[in-house]
């Protein structure tokens, strides 16, 4: 699904890079967590794998694509097959649930019938069946995550992306809200999240990327957040 | 691709009233230059008309010297009605072009009445078949040996033919400059309205930069998210455009009507081809304006 090879990536040419020599490989199916303190990396990470940025050295594929090699105008057909889900939730305030994530069918041209059936769908799958009339600012910040969930996921992705999805939750709707993203990878979602919520890490048992300084540090399959650090 | 079409004619006039004061000032400035290029336009080809009726009165004036022999005004008459080209050569004295005067003068016989003296020559009116061949005859009279001796002018023969080749040199000129003038003003109105389009699509795309970011993010294509502040430049332009259409047409049922009366010997009328052909430039000018102005906000501020 996402394969990494030797990727650098420096913003500044005299600084240290944010990423250094990064390989990796991650199947199809997946769920990883991509772990590190800040500024080790994570959101340039995410970035390379959206073609938002691209790699100063080395090659990355996502979903068979060479992403140094895409064509620009490619890009957005790249992006329609990442959900992704955010620390802020990135809801627009004056749209409703419903509202909310048929926009994401809505802007890639899906027939209304489509939008129609899917979107109800994903908000049962969330969990959000009756708050489909609401406005983000009546929703709890759990909720919001979940609408939030729910747009990145209506078109059925094979990859979505979490940057810090429970930062701004407490424990007990954290934990609810990494359900549901193992309930997403279930249905066959290669699902990466990217964290610095140790008790999460470690009580999921899945395999753990952990980054520092730009460079990766350990990667290990059914790991914990770290040791002593 | 049907949905689409409602959807950007949606978002564009959503977008148009979040920020109708921005909108407004574009509207404005695109409706002052379109109606200046029609106006100009409009004139010209009024100008055109002018031009043309001149240049059928295919008549040369030769005036004549008081005093004259009359046998050889007899003979430069015979010479010029022998020439094929020339239709008819009629002699007007001076007393007959007094009474010609005074008739184009009847609302003002003061002025006749001041008149000690008869100024004005006799003259040979010469009428000719073709407007083309006012020149050649112009020069045949030049080098005609009595011309010198007839003519009321004779150190500047220039001086004693009228034709209308002179009124249509002059009418050129004039129209020459009236047009210079036109394009200037046309060129700054036109670069101002760009930039007010320019800063009006700025604002609106900077008022949508959150929906923006989660199409980019959800995977809009780039046309898709374009495509809603190119059209709603383009609704502005057009908006301008009609208003400026709408404006000329009132001036070509009111003030046109007004300045025929005032000038009844002019040609003063725009047919109803030149109208047609006015309104396109208008609206395709307006097209044009308002999506190279939107275009360039998009490049500058809508990375996609």
């Amino acid at each position: 699904m996402i394969s990494m090879r030797d990727v650098s990536k420096s913003y500044v040419p005299d600084k240290p890079p944010a990423l250094a020599d990064v390989s990796v490989e991650i199947e199809q199916g997946a769920f990883v967590f991509l772990v590190g303190p800040s500024g080790s990396g994570k959101s340039t990470f995410i970035k390379l794998m959206l073609r938002e940025i691209l790699p100063t050295t080395g090659t990355i594929a996502v979903a068979g694509q060479d992403l140094g090699k895409m064509h620009n105008w490619k890009v957005p057909f790249l992006r329609r097959n990442i959900g992704c889900v955010f620390q802020d939730f990135k809801l627009l305030p004056n749209k409703t649930t419903y509202e909310n994530v048929a926009f994401a069918l809505e802007v890639i041209g899906r027939s209304k019938h489509v939008i129609r059936t899917q979107v109800p769908e994903v908000l049962r799958l969330v969990g959000l069946e009756d708050k489909i009339e609401s406005y983000p600012d009546e929703l709890s910040g759990g909720e919001q995550q979940r609408v939030s969930i729910a747009r990145a996921f209506v078109n059925r992705p094979p990859l979505l992306l979490a940057d810090e999805p429970t930062g701004n939750l407490d424990p007990a709707t954290s934990l609810g809200i990494m359900s549901l993203l193992s309930r997403i990878n279930k249905t066959g979602t290669t699902v990466l999240i990217a964290t610095h919520d140790r008790e999460m890490v470690d009580s999921m048992r899945k395999r753990v990327i952990a980054l520092e300084g730009g460079r990766i540090i350990r990667d290990q399959s059914r790991g914990v957040y770290g040791y002593g650090d | 691709m049907a949905i689409n079409v409602g959807y950007f004619i949606r978002e564009s006039l959503v977008s148009f009233r979040r920020n109708w004061v921005m909108s407004l000032g574009a509207v404005i400035t695109i409706y002052l230059s379109l109606l200046l290029v029609g106006a100009s336009v409009g004139s010209s080809v009024i100008v055109n008309n002018i031009v043309q009726s001149v240049e059928d009165k295919v008549s040369i004036r030769i005036f004549l010297k008081d005093g004259a022999a009359p046998e050889d005004i007899e003979s430069l008459q015979g010479v010029l009605l022998k020439d094929e080209r020339v239709k008819n050569v009629k002699y007007t004295s001076k007393e007959e072009a007094l009474e010609e005067f005074k008739k184009t003068m009847e609302d003002s016989p003061e002025i006749v009445d001041q008149l000690e003296v008869n100024p004005l020559p006799a003259s040979l009116d010469v009428d000719l078949d073709d407007p083309r061949n006012v020149m050649d005859v112009v020069a045949t009279i030049k080098a005609n040996p009595t011309f010198p001796n007839v003519a009321d002018k004779p150190e500047d023969p220039e001086k004693s033919l009228k034709y209308g080749q002179q009124i249509v040199n002059q009418l050129f000129t004039f129209t020459r400059i009236l047009r210079t003038i036109g394009v200037v003003f046309i060129t700054m109105l036109a670069v101002i309205s760009l930039i007010f389009i320019n800063n009006s699509i700025r604002l609106a795309i900077y008022a949508r930069r959150k929906e923006i970011g989660i199409m980019r993010l959800v995977g809009a294509s780039n046309w898709f998210i374009r495509t809603p502040f190119l059209m709603e430049g383009v609704i502005q332009s057009l908006i301008g455009a009609v208003l400026a259409l709408g404006t000329l047409g009132l001036a070509q049922l009111y003030l046109v009507p007004v300045v025929r009366e005032q000038l009844p010997f002019l040609p003063f009328s725009i047919s109803g081809t030149a109208a047609v052909q006015i309104s396109l430039i208008l609206v395709f000018s307006g097209i044009i304006i308002g999506i190279v102005g939107s275009g360039f906000a998009l490049r500058r501020h809508l990375k996609v």
